[in-house]
This record gives structure tokens, C-alpha cells and sequence, in this order.
């Protein structure tokens, strides 16, 4: 019974999930709608509350073994409590009960948000030239036929897109962009037809019980 | 009365051949209203639809431009309803003939997705077919996938330096497809490492990716005999911030030092950022995603990456279980479907340009 | 022979200073690059132009701060394009975090017309020649809700205006009064016109996107489901390029500008890569030597 509780669970749901895309009446798309946003967003939440006592056991563990980098702990749990204090209680624009204004000074969750996570996160999308150059210098070589031509491909759209193009040769930029519609696009169509057949392969092995790695494999 | 007659050379004219139907194939709430465009479209303003409930009173209910012939509006199920449309030219409207009473309702079936439908069946039938072939105990071929063979090597290497593995599934949700598939890949994992007694260390950047690996390694273990080495620590939730996400793994990666490091999932800029860093710590890399854009950063800073539909395929290719390679063998059948009938609809294309093929116009 | 090893075997920490001086360098003394304009942009650039004085175009500002740098230039090219052509624009955001990068957009371009403009008719008017909706969640209520009547989905602007108060909009009602709709996101903002708004209205649709996410949109534009593309720095300075030249406008060009930067990024890749190639063929060939 405790495989094949959530076995005939699987497939329930998911022939319920398949539905609404052929049944357009109104009393269906209600129920799939309640199922698919209400359910899911009650679920997502309990979910985060496992989530956020996981993380915090995991942090705490580590300041109590004095694990490695363990001070760095202390960041995490205290950014965590502040920043749930003050969204809690001031609300995103410091609305709420807490003043999230003293003096001129403001620290509600949008200005932290503004200030603290988006510089943040723009950093760390620039990393990612720093990490394209070192990648591809360390691992683009010209070990093979097909790995040249690759590299061949790269170095022509690379210096294809640069103004300096056309003072090498007029036809360059034309190439690079006739390698950006016809080969790439054509490889792409490809991959995006073996993931689509994948795709419902793989959702109706789980539907019909034949795929359950998800259940730790075969009893 | 050189206004009289100018105005009545120069009258409006109105839509013709109003009719209104209930609009197909939806949930009930709509009627559909059509006409013909006005003899003065051209110089018209748009069209103006009105409706009644009694056949006698009309309010507009709403306004498209000119030369479209087509308006549906949202209706209440349980009212008929009367239609009338004008064209509209500064402050003159003509109004058209009103249409006869209609009412909307719901539909059980759409139509017009009778034919994914049926797509949809025969590609189930055919998967189904074979792994019906595969019950019976028929053999089937599967391609060698060396990023799968290497998985073996990884588990190995790290039991040998007693280092941990690293498992990311990235940052999918629980329903993408990706993540599915990691789902899959992450139990046959979590058997291999229980096996060696070596560490798996899951960081998740998902509250629901999170519970449910958190219940595929402890399957995992209990169904080889050792529910003793679930750790709840060691599959842990981060954040659901995608560059934080990527920081924290980072982390991991630079202070834990895995011997081995699997990207499998759902990953988006953040896919170069964590195979780079593990690169730097010399650990095996392998990693599969069906996201077209990251495979390119992948392939160069991992060594081994599982394209596209070789990571649904991964499960079946690590269990060796029969019946999930009947599934492939089907997708495989489906994609020579759809290969021929780009080939032949290619063909008809190419040889509907020559005139004297004319034939296939 | 040995120093070529050498180089290809270089640490890390310094490929990354020397990417870092690549970039930045050519910041420093700014030079605008001149560029050949591909088909996408010079598409995009006819449609834009190609709007009838009836219409009006609207600019999808939906770019985040992580790929300002990339698509904002776009944006300004669109909008000077349009102030100096005369022709309408409104302006609005699918989501709320691009709206103040909107605004500064915005902002920019109307000073510098006002800056120069000798009469009232010379300058950009707020509510005469362009107007902001603003932000109206979820997306899908734009997307489609246009198609019926923009005034009705944004009643009010970005300023908390009436809309149908403002002269421009009283002339429009919906997508057939829109020559052409540009969404200049970092994410997949341009793949929700084309299938929402465009399957089923048919209002034209170009895109600005990041380089990265190019190959993602190719295949519309392939088939026609966009009007053009703008793709990258590059499609950026492309466009600047087709302002300038055809519209005679001689304004700040940062997407040229940055090209130095970008040329300067790409060849000190495209020398490591050679190094590293070189000194593995090196080490090839001895060890065939010596097996």
C-alpha cells in the first residue's frame, strides 16, 4: 500500500492534468484551475516551511560543530531573521506596522531588495564573462574534426559580430549571421523535437507507474 | 435639402450578413459575432457591436477596427441574447439588421485539439507497444550514453578519496520536465552512493524540489538495505534565488571539494557560473540539461553532458530496466515519424517551385 | 616554443585580469565603432519607419538591471528614431521592475529634443507625442486586453492620468492602430506578443534581446512572426547607426561606444583560445615523439 498509494496517485492526477487541454467547459477548467493554483500554492507553502527549517538545522548544525567557515553561519541566520522581520512587519514599502524609516534612512524590503540583491545578482551575471573566457580557454581545442569545426563556427560569429569584420572581408558578418539562421536554428528545431517526444515519454512513464526511480525504484 | 440629398448619396453604409453562433469549442461565455465588412470600410472607423437582451433595448459592448470582420463577446450562459453592428464614421453610425436571439454554452470537447489528441495517442500507442515487446523479454538496443558510464567512474573516484558527491538539480520547479527526469537520475545515484557508504550532498533551490529529493535519497537508501545513511542535512533546501542559488553551491563546491559534481536539470545563466567553479576544484563533471541555450557552456566546462532527451533517457540507461527502454524505443519511432514528414513535406515544398510539378499545388 | 607552453597553461586568476583590462580600457577613452547593419535591424529599422501617421508604435520596455547595459541603448535608439520621425509612441512594462528603467529611458531621450527644440512644435510633449501606460498585472491582461481597447486595460498612466484624456490616445483604441509593437526584454517578454497578441490580432511584432538568448528567437524571425530582431550590443549600435546616418541625429551613442569593449573582449578570447590550441598541439606532438 505504501508504493501504491502514490502510484494510483500519479495517474490520477495526471490524466486529471491532461484533460483541460481537450475540455474546454467552463465546470472542468474551474476544477483543474482550483487544482492546478490553489492546491499547488498551498502545497508550495507548506513546502517552504520545510524548506526554511531545513536550512536553518543545516546552519545551525554547522555553528555547533564548529564546522568549516562556520562564522559564516551566523550571516546567513541573522540576514534571514532580519529580513523576515522586517517584510513581516513593515510590508514591501514599510506600509505596515514597523517604520521602516528613521531619519531619512530607509530600510524597507524594496530598498534592501533594490540595493542589496539586485547589485548582487548583477555581479554575478558578469561573472559570466570572466567564466566564458577561462572555459574556453581551457577547454576549446581542436582535438577532433567535429570539435574544429566547432571551433572554426565560434571564432566566425565571434569576430562576425564585431565592427572590425568588415575590414577584414565584407562577406564575414553575412556568414556569422548565415550561421545564426540556418545550422543553428536547424539544430535547435532538432534538439527541441527529441525533448518534446522525450517529454511526454517521460510523463506518461510516470503516469502509467513504469517509471518510479521517483519512489526510490523497484520494491 | 441639398443636405437630404447629399447625405443620402453619401449615407453610411452598414455591415451586411450579421450572424452571431455560440463560439466553439470553449467553456460556455462567449458568442461569436461575424458580418461582412461595410461597403466604406475604407473610411470608416471601426465597428461598433451592440446587443440586447430584449430584442429592443441595444448597449455597445464593444469596438473593433476597421476592416476586421470578426468580435466575440463574453455572455452570460443562462441569457439570449440579440446583436446588431455599426459602422462607425466620426459621430454617424449604420446599423445592420439585428441577428436572432442566441445563447452561449460550454462545450465538452475542443474540436479543434481532436488532432493533438490523436498525435498524442499514437505516439502513447506506439511507446506502450513496445515496452509491452519488452515485458514479453524481446532485447533491446540502447545507444552507449558515456556521460552515464562515467557515472560509475565518478561514484568510484569519490569513494576512493573520500570525498562527497555534489548533486544539482538547478532551478526548476517540480513540474518542469528537467527536473523530473533529475528526479529519476537522482534515485539511481543516491542507490550507487549508498552502496560505497560516500556522501551525496543535494542542494536544492526549490521548497517542493526539496521535500520530494529529500524522499528519493531515503528511498533510495532504504531500498538497498540502508536507511541508517539518510542524512536529513545533507539534501537541504538554499533559496529560491537563482544567483544566490548559484553563490551557495559555489560555496559548497570550493569548501567541501566533491569528487564528483552533477548539474542535472533545469539550468539557466547560472549554468556556466557553477560547471566553471567545479572545474577549478578538479572534480568529474557531468551534467544534462534540456535547455537549448546552456548546453553550449556545458559541453565546454564539463566532461560529460547529457543533451536534451539523453537525460529523460538516463534513468532507463543506468537500471537497465526493460520496460523503461520500451519507452525509448518508442520516442525513437515517434522521431522517425516526424522526420519523414519533414522530409516528404520538404519535398512537396521544393518540387511545388518547379511549374511543371504543378500538380502538388 | 616554451614560453607559448607557458602561456597556455596560464592560471586562471590571470585570464580574468587580463579580460578585466580588455573591457575596461576601451571604457575609458570611448570611440564610437562604425558597424555594418545586418538584415534583422535594418528590418526592424523599416518597420519602425514604415508606421503611417495614424498609428502609433508601443515600446515593451521589459529589460532588468542585470541586462541594462545590453538592451537600454536600444530603447533609446527606438525612441529617438521615433521623437524624430514624429511618430506616436506609448510606452509600458509587462512586469513592475523594468518600469524605473523605463522612466530614466524616457526621461533621457525627452531632454535631449527639449534641450534643442526651438518651438513647441519641435518639442516632445507628454500625452501629444508619447504617453506611458505604466505596469497592469498579470501580463495576460495586456497581451490580450489590447487587442479590444488599450485605454480600457490602462485606464490610468504611469502618472495616474486618465488615459483617454490624453490627446495621443483619443485616436487609438486598439492593435490596428499599432504599426508595430518592440519588446526589449532579457527573458522571453517578445515570445508572448507573438503568441498571445499577434496569433490573435496580428499586430506586428520586433524584438530587442540579449546575445546570449539570440538562438532562442531566430526561428520567428525566420518565419516572419517577427518584424526584425535586435540582438545584442552589437544590434544596438546597428540600429544607432541607422538613426544617425538616416535621421541625421548626432546624440551620445553607448552601444557604439561599448563596441570597443566588446572587440576588445572577444579577440583577447579568441587569442587565448589560439594559445591554448598552440600549446596543445605543441604538447601533442612530443608526446607522439616520445610515446
Amino acid at each position: 500500500m505504501k508504493r501504491r498509494f502514490p502510484l494510483m496517485l500519479v495517474f490520477i492526477l495526471g490524466i486529471l492534468g491532461i484533460m483541460p487541454y481537450f475540455v474546454p467547459h467552463g465546470g472542468y477548467q474551474n476544477f483543474d484551475n482550483a487544482l492546478r493554483n490553489d492546491f499547488i500554492r498551498i502545497l508550495s507553502a507548506f513546502a517552504i516551511i520545510l524548506g526554511l527549517v531545513s536550512l536553518m538545522r543545516v546552519h545551525h548544525d554547522k555553528i555547533r560543530r564548529k564546522r568549516e567557515n562556520w562564522q559564516y553561519s551566523y550571516v546567513l541566520i541573522i540576514g534571514f531573521v532580519v529580513s523576515g522581520v522586517i517584510g513581516l512587519l513593515g510590508g514591501i514599502k514599510g506600509e505596515m506596522f514597523l517604520p521602516t524609516n528613521v531619519a531619512g534612512f530607509h530600510f524597507d524590503i524594496q530598498t534592501l531588495y533594490l540595493n542589496i540583491i539586485v547589485p548582487l545578482g548583477s555581479t554575478m551575471f558578469a561573472l559570466l564573462a570572466f567564466f566564458m573566457a577561462s572555459a574556453s580557454y581551457r577547454a576549446f581545442r581542436a582535438r577532433s574534426v567535429e570539435s574544429s569545426l566547432l571551433l572554426s563556427a565560434a571564432f566566425v560569429i565571434m569576430i562576425g559580430v564585431l565592427p572590425l569584420a568588415d575590414r577584414i572581408s565584407t562577406h564575414l558578418p553575412s556568414f556569422a549571421q548565415w550561421i545564426m539562421d540556418i545550422p543553428n536554428v536547424a539544430a535547435k528545431r532538432g534538439i527541441t523535437f527529441g525533448i518534446a517526444l522525450g517529454g511526454i515519454a517521460t510523463s506518461l512513464k510516470i503516469i502509467l507507474g513504469i517509471e518510479r526511480s521517483w519512489l526510490g525504484g523497484k520494491e | 435639402m441639398t443636405f437630404v440629398i447629399l447625405s443620402g448619396i453619401f449615407a453610411l453604409a452598414p455591415p451586411t450578413g450579421v450572424h452571431a453562433f455560440d463560439t466553439p469549442n470553449d467553456g460556455g461565455g462567449a458568442i461569436t459575432i461575424e458580418w461582412q465588412i461595410s461597403a466604406d470600410d475604407e473610411t470608416i472607423e471601426g465597428y461598433e457591436i451592440y446587443r440586447s437582451e430584449d430584442g429592443k433595448e441595444f448597449e455597445p459592448v464593444g469596438f473593433v477596427g476597421r476592416g476586421r470582420t470578426q468580435y466575440e463577446d463574453d455572455t452570460d450562459d443562462t441569457k439570449e441574447y440579440v446583436y446588431k453592428v455599426a459602422a462607425l464614421q466620426n459621430s454617424q453610425t449604420a446599423h445592420s439588421e439585428p441577428t436572432p436571439p442566441i445563447r452561449s454554452r460550454s462545450q465538452w470537447f475542443d474540436m479543434t485539439s481532436a488532432n493533438l489528441l490523436i498525435g498524442v495517442i499514437i505516439f502513447c500507442s506506439m511507446i506502450l507497444y513496445f515496452i509491452n515487446q519488452a515485458k514479453k523479454g524481446k532485447a533491446l538496443y540502447i545507444r552507449k550514453i558515456s556521460g552515464l558510464d562515467a557515472v560509475d567512474e565518478a561514484v568510484g573516484r569519490a569513494t576512493e578519496m573520500g570525498r562527497p558527491i555534489l548533486y544539482s538539480m538547478g532551478i526548476g520547479r517540480v513540474d518542469y520536465i528537467a527536473t523530473i527526469a533529475s528526479f529519476n537520475i537522482l534515485g539511481e545515484i543516491a542507490k550507487k552512493t549508498g552502496q560505497y557508504e560516500t556522501s551525496l550532498l543535494v542542494p536544492t533551490s526549490d521548497p517542493v524540489v526539496y521535500t520530494v529529493a529529500r524522499e528519493i535519497v531515503k528511498e533510495a537508501y532504504a531500498t538497498i538495505g540502508r536507511p541508517d545513511l539518510f542524512d536529513s542535512d545533507k539534501v537541504y533546501f538554499v533559496t529560491d534565488s537563482q544567483f544566490a542559488y548559484a553563490a551557495a553551491v559555489d560555496g559548497v563546491m570550493l569548501r567541501e571539494k566533491p569528487a564528483a559534481n552533477f548539474f542535472i536539470g533545469y539550468f539557466k545563466a547560472e549554468s556556466l557560473i557553477l560547471a566553471e567553479t567545479g572545474a577549478s576544484t578538479g572534480a568529474i563533471q557531468i551534467a544534462g540539461t534540456d535547455q537549448v541555450t546552456q548546453l553550449p557552456f556545458f559541453v565546454t566546462a564539463c566532461d560529460f553532458t547529457l543533451i536534451g532527451e539523453e537525460l529523460y533517457a538516463a534513468s532507463a540507461y543506468i537500471s537497465k530496466e526493460p520496460l523503461l527502454l520500451g519507452a525509448i524505443k518508442g520516442e525513437d519511432l515517434g522521431k522517425v515519424v516526424i522526420f519523414s514528414a519533414l522530409v516528404i513535406a520538404s519535398l512537396i515544398g521544393i518540387l511545388t517551385r518547379f511549374p511543371i510539378l504543378k500538380l502538388f499545388q | 616554443m616554451k614560453i607559448i607552453e607557458k602561456l597556455s597553461r596560464l592560471d586562471r586568476r590571470i585570464v580574468y585580469l587580463v579580460l578585466a583590462a580588455a573591457v575596461l580600457l576601451p571604457l575609458v577613452i570611448p570611440s564610437v565603432q562604425k558597424v555594418r547593419v545586418m538584415t534583422p535591424v535594418a528590418k526592424l529599422f523599416k518597420a519602425v519607419d514604415a508606421t503611417p501617421d495614424d498609428r502609433i508604435i508601443i515600446l515593451d520596455f521589459d529589460y532588468d538591471p542585470q541586462t541594462l547595459p545590453e538592451i537600454e541603448p536600444m530603447g533609446i535608439a527606438l525612441l529617438r528614431h521615433a521623437f524624430k520621425r514624429k511618430i506616436k509612441v506609448a510606452v509600458l512594462s509587462l512586469y513592475v521592475q523594468p518600469l524605473g528603467l523605463a522612466k530614466k529611458a524616457l526621461d533621457q531621450v525627452t531632454e535631449e529634443f527639449n534641450g534643442r527644440a526651438e518651438s513647441r512644435e519641435d518639442s516632445i510633449i507628454y500625452g501629444r507625442d508619447y504617453v506611458f501606460l505604466g505596469w497592469q498585472p498579470p501580463p495576460i491582461v495586456p497581451l490580450l486586453g489590447m487587442g479590444i481597447s488599450i485605454t480600457n486595460v490602462y485606464t490610468r498612466d504611469y502618472y495616474g492620468l486618465r488615459t483617454d484624456s490624453l490627446p495621443l490616445m483619443l485616436k487609438v483604441k486598439n492593435f490596428n492602430d499599432v504599426g508595430i509593437l518592440v519588446s526589449l526584454s532579457g527573458s522571453t517578454a517578445p515570445l508572448y506578443w507573438v503568441s498571445y497578441s499577434q496569433t490573435r490580432f496580428g499586430v506586428a511584432v520586433g524584438a530587442g534581446i540579449t546575445a546570449v538568448s539570440a538562438s532562442e528567437f531566430y526561428q520567428y524571425y525566420q518565419t516572419g512572426q517577427f518584424s526584425g530582431l535586435m540582438i545584442g550590443m552589437k544590434g544596438a549600435a546597428e540600429y544607432e547607426e541607422l538613426v544617425e546616418s538616416n535621421l541625421l541625429l548626432k546624440d551620445r551613442r553607448k552601444a557604439s561606444e561599448a563596441l570597443g569593449s566588446l572587440t576588445a573582449a572577444h579577440l583577447t578570447m579568441i587569442a587565448f583560445i589560439v594559445i591554448g590550441n598552440v600549446g596543445y598541439f605543441i604538447r601533442r606532438r612530443r608526446e607522439r615523439r616520445q610515446p
